[in-house]
């Protein structure tokens, strides 16, 4: 029977984005823990009608966070449905935005969100653990360099797409602006700093994780293994890739069990309803709902970096790919299931990003004035794929002869990983309190496991993502809250 | 040492694109951060609710909410504030006029419900349940909050004292905004904090605007090769310039996209959409009644260009929220 | 159940609709009726306005083509009305609630039998079921 309730209400009890609810028992053992996403939106309804290229603009609204992947999932979405394949330049142009978009946003993950744990440790004064104690602590220099990384490869995404937090200018075919050979300039000096910071970061990384015995262990913790099924978008040499490529699903021991084209995501990934939560839980439709159970056979998969790392055979980049190496090395091969190791996987990622945009940068055709294909068919249905910082993500959209949206359908990145979230943090639940021990480092250790994943709730929902502050109830068994714990 | 203004930052139905831009300060935000003591702002800091409501009534100096208003907690939460500070400035198109997400209230819950969660191709739902506010898993009660069947700006929820426009405003205007509340130099309450030019006034394809625009009939972006230079409008391609206030920065326009109206209406107009109607309407050069009706048939969806970012502030979208909640 | 009574907001143009009759004792018999200087003087704003405000159909009498005393105010009207209808939709109102006749009748006889002939329309309609 159920003596107590923990309530870790991420944005505090008021907030209806997204908590955790855990159980404990009369030992004060964990029961049952539940990862709970509360709002929802409904842009696959409010957007019939519209003109389908509008979705390049309109789709960039469910996520100020990852706009960009949706803007691009939304193009090509529309190649597709316009049967137009876009000019070399074009996918130049899309895919240097595109990685200095991951380049941004995987390191306002890290250095806001995921570094403070490692930084000033998940023990730590709550106060001392965000992105001005983390700049407090490794000096204001770094600081600096955070923020100056960030703001150059925003402003590519400028140049070439409106604006960073809603991008704008995806059309089937192509883009709407080209670039001159006075940007390539600049980019390309954007690329090689981005280059030399990624590298930077991973060091850092190393520093603080590696070689610090108490961080190594919570990475290698078993509290934080989670042995699911792993999905991500690959090229044609098998090697991860963002932009483009085949949609590649490997079993928890690492054997291929399915590589499809992004179209027929319907025959293979299945949306499960739940009555206590807003978010559907995707797993693979031909192995079906198994339930929230990992291990093999589970029809449960888990996708953005660390996914990507262990579906593809290597990285696309030199250096990354030493870097992946170094990785999988580390955590005793392929696949690891380690989920702090996301981190990880998620510079080497940023590396990749940043490696391709110098290549972007020297390539001829960049700054061609052949910048759309304006042979557009309209076929009726597109569906367009990338592999989004957080997971492969799908636009699925169907029209009518004037190519008015009659049809939407989304998934999206966080979702994917829905059900991996709910068991990863049950697991760590139960790892971590034991006996009605809840001290505020210990919850502390429970959330590191759903920020590893860096939910995306504005996608799934509209939530603020991040450093969630908590708040704890401990209630009896009437609901009543005989204690508060929560961060000062 | 004088104490330092607090200041608290919060989305509510919001995407977190408004606190990107609040980001996007850059070393900006660092000045702010040693100038001011923020007392909330989820995205980049921890912080206890309790905290808030223990404080007195205005003792906090600005609040900057971004966000629509969609369920309970969203209104509760903007209450609270609301009681806390002396100035709220709602931040982004959701606050202050809907924003995209305000779209949804033309379709109804239950056909989004219906959509989501059974009818999607990839749905797997063999009971056709639905997510529930109440559920007893094994004993153990889950709750979910309920959300409204409408989308709120913020002003018809709470009081508002200044508004930033923009999907999300540019980090310049927001830097002004706090820099003249952290100041006391404030226009009259209600007032927005960006410029009083509509767009067109400051676009630099104006100068090739015809003086008499004549539009026979419109064009979509995707089927046209848009000129760099020349007026969007004039070209039969929809362009909300006209109606929309600048201080974008007209970012679209410069990467040869028109513009969707995310900054909202100009000055002394209530709402952006009428007015862009009759612009619309008085560009039309066609006589008889059958051409006019052909003309106006070749705009695909007009609601989608015209309510994009103002559905819930707009005349006819428009609804007042059942205030004091929190009592 | 109370029979539906239809609203109706009749805006017309002075110059074409009851001149040579007195406002008054003609306001005094219509309901909801607004008579402006020109049919081009109603902008969007005030037809969603009369919507918003509970009419169940708007309807506007304008001047023949040609015939507009200030150029073209019931063309410009015209192209509007269309346009509105285009819109109105989306809220849940059908697009034969609004409705505009050009023609001239300076007695404003007509008026009330217009007024009449459309709530007849909107009886059968029923009420708005707004969004
Ligand atoms: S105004 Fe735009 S950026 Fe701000 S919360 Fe709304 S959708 Fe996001
Ligand atoms: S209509 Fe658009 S393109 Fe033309 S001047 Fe105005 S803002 Fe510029």
């Amino acid at each position: 029977m159920t003596a107590k309730t923990i309530t870790i209400d991420p944005v505090t009890r008021l907030e209806g984005h997204g908590k955790i609810e855990i159980f404990l028992n009369d030992h004060g053992d964990v029961e049952d823990a539940f990862w709970q996403v509360s709002e929802l939106r409904g842009f696959e309804r409010f957007c019939l009608g519209r003109p389908a290229e509008e979705m390049t603009r309109i789709a960039p609204n469910i996520c100020g966070i990852c706009p960009s992947a949706h803007h691009m999932a939304a193009s090509k979405a529309l190649d597709d449905l316009y049967d137009v394949e876009p000019t070399p330049t074009a996918i130049l142009i899309r895919q240097l935005e595109f990685n200095a978009f991951y380049i941004e946003d995987h390191y306002i993950h890290f250095f806001f969100l995921a570094a403070p744990d490692f930084v000033a440790g998940p023990d730590a004064d709550p106060a001392e653990r965000n992105i001005l104690g983390v700049i407090h602590k490794l000096g204001k220099d770094i600081g600096a360099r955070i923020i100056d990384v960030r703001r150059k490869n925003r402003e590519i995404i400028k140049l070439v797409f409106s604006k960073a937090p809603h991008p704008e200018g995806g059309l089937p075919g192509g883009v709407s602006r080209g670039i001159t050979s006075e940007e390539r300039k600049w980019i390309k000096e954007i690329a090689d700093d981005s280059v030399a910071f990624a590298q930077f970061a991973m060091d850092m990384f190393k520093d603080l994780v590696l070689h610090n015995p108490k961080n190594l262990d919570l990475m290698l913790n078993d509290a934080y293994r989670l042995k699911t099924c792993y999905m991500s978008l690959v090229d044609e040499n098998d090697k991860v890739s963002f932009y483009d490529g085949m949609v590649k699903v490997i079993d928890p021991d690492g054997a291929e069990i399915l590589r499809f084209a992004p179209r027929d995501y319907i025959e293979h990934i299945g949306e499960w309803v739940e009555l206590w939560t807003y978010i559907k839980m995707c797993h693979l439709k031909k192995i079906g709902w198994k339930g929230l159970v990992e291990g093999q056979g589970t029809s449960l998969y888990r996708v953005a970096p660390l996914a990507r790392l262990n579906v593809a055979s290597g990285m696309a980049t030199p250096l990354a790919q030493k870097e992946y190496e170094q990785m999988f090395e580390t955590l005793g091969g392929k696949p690891a299931h380690h989920t702090l190791a996301m981190h990880w996987a998620r510079l080497i990622c940023a590396l990749q990003a940043a490696e391709h945009n110098q290549m972007i940068a020297s390539d001829p055709l960049l700054t061609s004035k052949d910048i759309r294909n304006m042979n557009l068919h309209l076929k009726h249905i597109g569906v367009g794929c990338v592999e989004a910082p957080r997971g492969t993500l799908f636009h699925h959209y169907e029209t009518d002869d004037r190519g008015l949206l009659t049809k939407v359908n989304l998934i999206v990145a966080t979702q994917n990983n829905a059900a991996p979230i709910s068991l990863s943090i049950k697991k760590a639940a139960k790892e971590f309190i034991r006996q009605g021990d809840i001290r505020e480092g210990l919850l502390n250790r429970i959330e590191m496991a759903l920020r590893a994943y860096d939910p995306c709730l504005s996608c799934a929902t509209h939530a603020l993502p991040g450093q969630m502050p908590m708040m704890v109830n401990i209630r009896n068994t009437d609901g009543q809250v005989i204690h508060t714990l929560g961060r000062t | 040492m004088a104490e330092k203004p607090k200041i608290a930052i919060y989305g509510l139905g919001a995407c977190a694109g408004c606190d990107q831009a609040i980001i996007d300060l850059n070393e900006v935000m660092l000045q702010v951060a040693d100038a001011v003591d923020i007392v909330l702002w989820p995205l980049a800091m921890d912080f206890k609710y309790s905290r808030i409501q223990a404080m007195q009534d205005g003792e906090i100096a600005l609040s900057i909410l971004s966000g629509s208003v969609r369920n309970a907690d969203h209104q509760k939460m903007a209450e609270l504030l609301r009681k806390k500070s002396k100035i709220v400035l709602a931040m982004g198109a959701c606050a202050c006029f809907g924003g995209v997400s305000g779209l949804a209230n033309f379709c109804g819950k239950e056909d989004i419900f219906n959509w989501v969660y059974r009818n999607a191709p990839t749905v797997i739902n063999p009971t056709g349940c639905f997510p529930q506010p109440e559920t007893d898993l094994n004993g153990y009660k889950l709750t979910l909050p309920e959300f409204f069947e409408h989308v709120f700006t913020l002003d018809q929820v709470i009081d508002v004292d200044y508004y930033l426009p923009g999907c999300p405003p540019p980090p310049e205007l927001i830097g002004n905004a706090i820099v003249a509340t952290l100041a006391g130099d404030l226009p009259p309450k209600g007032s927005a904090l960006a410029p009083r030019k509509a767009l067109c006034d400051t676009c630099p394809r104006n100068l090739r605007k015809p003086n008499r625009m004549e539009i026979r009939s419109f064009r979509r972006i995707h089927e046209v090769e848009a000129d760099p230079d020349e007026c969007f409008l004039a070209a039969g391609i929809i362009c909300l310039g006209p109606a929309t206030r600048s201080g974008c920065g007209e970012t679209c326009i410069r990467i040869n996209v028109p513009c969707r109206g995310c900054f909202g209406p100009v000055p002394g107009v209530m709402e952006s959409a009428p007015k862009f109607l009759s612009t619309l309407s008085s560009l039309l050069v066609v006589e008889r009644d059958d051409e006019i009706k052909e003309a106006i048939d070749s705009i695909d969806d007009p609601v989608g260009y015209l309510y994009r970012f103002s559905q819930p502030s707009s005349i006819l979208g428009q609804k007042i929220a059942k205030k004091g909640l929190e009592n | 159940m109370e029979a539906y009574n239809p609203k109706v907001v009749c805006f017309s143009c002075n110059f074409g609709w009851g001149y040579l009759n007195n406002e008054e004792t003609l306001g005094a018999t219509i309901l909801n009726w607004i008579p402006v200087a020109c049919s081009g003087k109603i902008d969007t704003h005030h037809i969603l306005k009369a919507f918003k405000a509970g009419a169940d159909g708007v309807l506007i009498l304008g001047c023949p083509e040609g015939h507009c005393h200030f150029q073209d105010g019931n063309y410009q009207t015209r192209k509007k009305v269309c346009l509105i209808q285009k819109v109105l939709g989306a809220f849940g109102i059908e697009p034969e609630r609004l409705d505009m006749e050009m023609a001239i009748d300076p007695e404003g006889k007509k008026i009330p039998q217009l007024i009449a002939r459309m709530k007849n329309d909107l009886a059968k309609l029923g009420p708005v079921k707004r969004i």
